[in-house]
């Protein structure tokens, strides 16, 4: 504590900062090393695909990467999105994989019965928004650490979707069809390339994530909370830590309900054993964009990069034709490398 | 350690004992499944080997006993071991995979070594937890949940991606044979379970690991090991998670990387906490783990009593962990201590009865 | 204009009584605040000041007793509640986000908007225009935690001045301050004062209560002593009040940790240190300390007597120099092998380095020596009590009780069953960082006597303290640090006072220019 107290006891007299080398300064910040290690990472990705990969017709950095890359993967950056949040705020979020499947099932037997889409759209997401908002009471008023409390709400979804059907089922609304499969196409052949709506919705959960968390009161609470004294200096502080810890769960549930619909567009079917460590998918890219689990670090455009990160490995393997356990192990690896990373930057800083 | 202790005020100090409500819960769950299943509770012997639903459940219960008590000593110094479901898969695959390539699986030895192999690759993979975790200064969560993504993975280079199936009778009977009359799988938890808490409420290890979890900073300042021991705990719980896989996988005799295992973590963790134990660190309860893996062992067995589809009984875990947890909730919790420990005056402890669905 | 302690007062507290499961923290006390007035919070430890500060905040609900705020009942849930109000509070330990930035941190809740948006470059400017009128020119986007704790307390003033607080309440704020940094404080808080502002002020410092304050009001166990004008009523007086006992048993208290004022260096020492120093930390340092000598480390905070203190017992490793403990050259000092040597080092942070909060006193005295034994080797359970028996009566530890968890103590009586740790390990020098730190007049008086004592019998002590006047009064010699430096070393004697050791200070700052 007192480690560091000469050098600047009051500052009276500090030289004004020169303004170009603010952005300089900005990206040494401790605060912003673990998101500037993300985006150098995926750079160093790219580099290594476009050399590997790229013929002489066709480049492996295009349109048609990030295009396949998040058609692929845009449940998972509404789920690491949510989690951001969970995890900025010191706790976590076991449940997402389960209601993946929840919602997945509640989606497909609605429909299956012949429910109006839109209504079964509402309450696919509402399915996730509830069983956020039951951990956030867990956790928030009745004190049960996160861990437990999420876990609790992993079993409750995925026992009520295994009470659902074990079976996998097909969607065949013609609504829900072509809302899966309605894309706009940009480009010319062979640089094809789309835009889905998995994608839009992505991008919307995305930009009102960044508001919520960078422009609003609320969001400097969830940091507020994460800052290692369970939002006691929050509250101290006039803000509502309580309240917000409960949202924060909220939100998470609410982004896993709306993963879990676009992980039904993706699959267009409901599957009860869907999204088996889902969760741990969502909760490495958040690490991976930078965030610490201890709380209070990260950005949800590290996460986005995080997610980015995640696809890009998954896709290399892929061209590498490497056999399918391997993902695992290069995951395991590159997390560990992420994490290693990461402490080496947070000794340096020290 | 169960706290009956018969002072006049014995009546709240059970009550307030933090195994109270766990052992209420598993003993209503008994009751209730004798009620429904009138040959629930009897215990027969059959030639001269114990027979019976309890003893299905007790000998069931000791996968989870095995990898909630390395878990219950992870959790006590403040850390967390999600990769235990992968080290039973790995650590299944290996021993059998061994005694496969052998050829000569029926000879004891055969099944001695494999076994022997099979824990000193689990205890390798506990070290590389604890060395991330106390060498390198990883959050336990994040370090440990890299063997949780890449250790199925290992098991299936083991493997070769196949479910590997062999013959050894020696070594299916660690999983299905008994010792004078009672299952090997219920000899083994009790001699592991006694191995561990006298080594550790012998030593001393119980109290520095309590110290750890705590504060690691004084006890680092108090000259107390961290590092060395925070590693010792991950060894010990890698350990005894490839011992669990031995154990439930010897009955099949299939190692089936994918699927062994799977949510085992969460289920051991769970195990851990209806025990008494917290999450954040600190004073731990080996006796509650026993009661935890009970309750759930019970729970899965209960669904098929209650003829009830098995696919419900995630959602009775989640029931029965939601309901614990919230009668053990803070007001009843926060001031009691958890473990043998004389208590302050205390606010007036609000009571809510437990429903225990099932 | 100056407004007289007639005006009407702005906050009464009136007969508020708060129950704890079992404890009566407050019964039936009294306080007024007026506008433009210091009011200083007297009390030992445990009589009840914190939790009078948290009843007017909202963090705590009263269980009798009424609270008016400028004429009008008030009764607070939340600390929210209290801000609106107009009450504001700066506590002892900084409550503010450290992994936010300043601007957040003196602006949130009051943030400039734009439409639904938090406008960030305004909020900036606008918090840096209340830092500048503190004096405090800091970048408001820097992250709060990377500045020193006087930045971080100011900054928690710049926030009560967005909350346009008409009550603002300083709990302990000059505990972690050196000299400048409270002069500073005390303008600032003339300054608020001048312009109206009540402000309720809580310290440990006596010299610091006498300089701010106009009026205190004085609680012991819970209960309301009195309300004095602080120019009235002598120092000695407020002591007995605050304690309960009579005068004459204070000057004997006094008496019994008398300067002591002869050299006691004879034979090898017990540690010596050539040219220690570790980068970032602490410059290279000469140090030597003899059997039975009592050693004092003087300095402002900050001035690398704490950073020397980890030095030496190995919690950080020194990149230069060498050190010899016990006669023996010491390659790589760890706190294990230190402690096993016969070298104890008592922290300076109680909470963080040295309880170990949900253990109980008994298991907290036995820590060290079962550390220093292994893990194998338990210490046995009636050597051990005897151990523990021994120093709960030595140290009078209250209540005497091993099997109470170290947390329901008091932070004097923790601090007792700390030295109790580090004794037990029968040390042969003993460091002594802060042991008086945070804890009331009577058991800093006995710690101060068991440290004499504990040199007369042999062991070597360093001791650390933020009061100059504690060092001087029982260290036999001084090393004066300053900024990271040792700068000099005194032999204390009666020509020795606190202005030789200041000018010492003061004297190597012209150099360092």
């Amino acid at each position: 504590m007192t480690a560091q107290t000469v050098s600047e006891k009051l500052p009276t007299k500090k030289t004004p900062t020169v303004q170009t080398s603010q952005w300089w300064r900005r990206l040494t910040d401790r605060r912003y090393l673990p998101t500037v290690g993300t985006v150098a990472t995926l750079i160093l990705l790219l580099v290594v695909g476009q050399l590997r990969y790229s013929t002489d017709d066709r480049s492996f950095i295009s349109a048609r990467l990030f295009s396949n890359l998040f058609i692929d993967n845009s449940y998972l950056l509404v789920l690491a999105i949510g989690m951001t949040f969970v995890i900025i705020s010191g706790g976590i979020d076991l449940s997402v994989g389960g209601v993946v499947a929840l919602t997945g099932l509640v989606v497909a037997k609605l429909l299956e019965g012949g429910a109006p889409l839109p209504l079964v759209l509402v309450l696919g997401v509402l399915v996730g928004t509830t069983i956020g908002t039951l951990i956030g009471v867990m956790v928030q008023y009745f004190k049960i650490q996160p861990f437990i409390a999420s876990l609790a709400g992993l079993f409750l979804a995925r026992g009520l979707a295994n009470m659902i059907g074990t079976t996998a089922i097909g969607i065949k609304d013609e609504g829900f069809a072509s809302l899966a499969s309605w894309k706009i196409k940009f480009g010319e052949k062979p640089d094809i390339w789309y835009v889905n709506l998995s994608m839009i919705i992505a991008l919307v959960v995305l930009l009102a994530a960044v508001y919520l968390l960078h422009y609003t009161r609320f969001g400097r609470t969830v940091y507020g909370l994460g800052a290692g004294d369970n939002g006691q200096a929050a509250g101290l502080m006039g803000l509502r830590p309580g309240a917000t810890k409960m949202w924060v769960y909220v939100i998470s549930g609410t982004c896993a309900g709306i993963g879990g619909l676009l992980f039904a567009f993706y699959t267009k079917s409901g599957y009860n054993l869907s999204g088996v460590g889902m969760e741990l998918d969502a909760i490495a890219s958040v690490v991976i964009g930078g965030a610490l689990l201890s709380g209070g670090v990260g950005y949800v455009l590290g996460t986005f990069a995080g997610v980015t990160v995640y696809g890009l490995i998954l896709t290399i393997c892929n061209r590498e034709g490497l056999e399918i356990w391997w993902n695992r192990i290069l995951i395991g690896v590159i997390l560990l490398g992420f994490v290693l990373l990461q402490r080496v930057l947070v000794a340096k800083r020290r | 350690m169960t706290g009956t202790v018969q002072v006049p005020t014995w009546v709240s100090r059970v009550t307030k004992h933090h195994l109270f409500w766990p052992v209420v819960a598993l003993v209503a769950l008994w009751i209730a499944c004798g009620i429904v299943s009138p040959g629930f509770l009897d215990v027969k012997i059959v030639d001269g080997h114990l027979f019976g639903q309890l003893v299905d459940i007790t000998r069931n219960s000791v996968t989870f006993l095995l990898l909630a008590l390395g878990m219950c000593l992870v959790i006590a110094t403040g850390g967390i071991d999600l990769s235990v479901g992968a080290v039973m898969a790995i650590s299944l695959s290996v021993a059998l995979t061994y005694i496969d390539n052998s050829g000569t699986g029926e000879q004891a030895g055969t099944a001695l070594i494999a076994i022997a192999l099979a824990l000193a690759v689990a205890a390798l993979v506990g070290a590389f937890n604890g060395f991330l975790v106390s060498g390198l200064g990883i959050q336990p969560f994040i370090a440990t949940m890299i063997i949780l993504v890449a250790g199925r993975g290992i098991a299936l280079a083991f493997t070769g991606g196949q479910i590997t199936t062999t013959h050894s009778a020696p070594f299916k009977s660690i999983g299905s044979g008994f010792v004078l009359g009672i299952p090997t799988p219920v000899v083994i938890g009790a001699v592991v379970f006694a191995a561990v808490a006298f080594s550790v409420r012998k030593t001393a290890l119980g109290m520095l690991v309590e110290s750890i979890g705590i504060n690691r900073t004084a006890s680092h300042m108090a000259g107390v090991r961290s590092r060395n021991i925070t590693w010792l705990v991950y060894v010990i719980c890698g350990l005894l998670a490839g011992l669990a896989g031995l154990v439930y996988g010897a009955p099949t005799m299939a190692a089936d990387a994918n699927n062994i295992g799977q949510l085992m973590e969460l289920n051991a963790i769970m195990a851990v906490v209806i025990g008494g134990t917290k999450l954040d660190g600190g004073k731990f309860s080996l006796a509650g783990t026993i009661v935890g893996a009970l309750i759930l062992t019970t729970l899965d067995r209960a669904v098929i009593i209650f003829h009830l589809p098995s696919e419900s009984k995630d959602l009775f875990k989640a029931i029965v962990v939601i309901a614990i947890c919230i009668a053990g909730s803070e007001r009843l919790r926060e001031s009691v201590g958890l473990r043998r420990v004389p208590r302050l005056p205390e606010p007036p402890a609000s009571r809510k009865s437990v429903e225990v669905a099932a | 204009m100056s407004l007289t302690s007639d005006s009407a007062p702005v906050v009464q507290m009136r007969g508020i009584t708060i129950e704890f499961p079992g404890v009566r923290a407050l019964d039936g006390v009294d306080l007024t605040l007026r506008p433009g007035e210091v009011h200083a919070l007297m009390g030992e430890n445990g009589a009840g000041k914190s939790t009078m500060i948290k009843a007017l905040t909202g963090v705590y609900k009263i269980d009798a007793g009424e609270i008016r705020v400028a004429d009008e009942p008030h009764q607070f849930h939340s600390t929210a509640e209290a801000q609106e109000a107009g009450i504001s509070t700066v506590y002892q330990e900084v409550n503010l986000c450290s992994n936010l930035s300043v601007a957040e941190n003196v602006m949130l809740g009051h943030e400039v908007r734009f439409g639904p948006f938090i406008n960030w470059p305004a909020t900036r400017r606008k918090a840096k225009e209340y830092l500048a009128r503190l004096n405090l020119d800091i970048d408001p986007s820097s992250q709060l935690g990377t500045h020193s704790i006087a930045v971080q307390q100011l900054c928690s003033i710049a926030r009560a001045m967005v909350v346009d607080a008409r009550v603002l309440i300083l709990d302990e704020p000059t505990s972690s301050l050196d000299k400048a940094e409270v002069a500073e404080l005390f303008a600032v808080v003339r300054q608020l004062r001048d312009s109206g502002v009540a402000i309720l002020f809580v310290s440990h410092f006596l010299e610091q209560v006498y300089e701010i304050s106009d009026r205190m009001t004085i609680l012991r166990n819970g209960r309301f002593v009195g309300e004095y004008l602080t120019a009235e009523l002598p120092r000695i007086e407020l002591i007995s009040k605050m304690l309960g006992r009579a005068g004459d048993e204070l000057a004997a208290i006094e008496a019994g940790a008398q300067r002591v004022a002869h050299d006691e260096r004879q034979g090898t020492p017990l540690l010596s240190a050539v040219k220690l120093g570790r980068e970032g930390s602490i410059e290279p340092v000469d140090l030597e300390v003899y059997e039975g000598e009592i050693v004092g480390f003087a300095g402002l905070l900050g001035s690398g007597r704490t950073e020397l203190a980890r030095l030496l017992y190995g919690a950080d490793r020194a990149d230069s120099g060498e050190l010899t403990l016990f006669g023996e050259n010491v390659k790589s000092a760890a706190p294990l092998s230190s402690l096993k040597g016969g070298l104890a080092y008592s922290t300076e942070d109680r909470k963080r380095e040295g309880i170990i909060a949900d253990l109980t006193v008994r298991e907290n005295i036995a820590l060290a020596i079962q550390a220093s034994r292994g893990i194998w080797r338990r210490v046995p359970a009636k050597e051990l009590d005897e151990v523990v028996d021994h120093y709960i009566e030595a140290l009078n530890i209250q209540p005497p009780n091993p099997n109470m968890l170290i947390k329901n103590l008091s932070g004097g009586n923790q601090q007792k069953v700390l030295l109790a740790r580090w004794l037990a390990t029968s040390p042969r020098l003993i460091i002594l960082d802060e042991p008086t730190r945070g804890i009331d007049i009577g058991a800093k008086a006995e710690i101060q006597r068991l440290v004499v004592e504990l040199a007369s019998q042999g062991m070597g002590v360093v001791f650390i303290s933020s009061e100059l006047e504690e060092v001087l009064r029982l260290s036999h010699r001084l090393v004066v640090l300053r900024d990271r430096e040792k700068v000099g070393e005194l032999t204390n004697g009666p020509d020795v006072t606190s202005s030789t050791v200041l000018e010492t200070i003061a004297a190597s700052g012209s150099d360092a220019a």
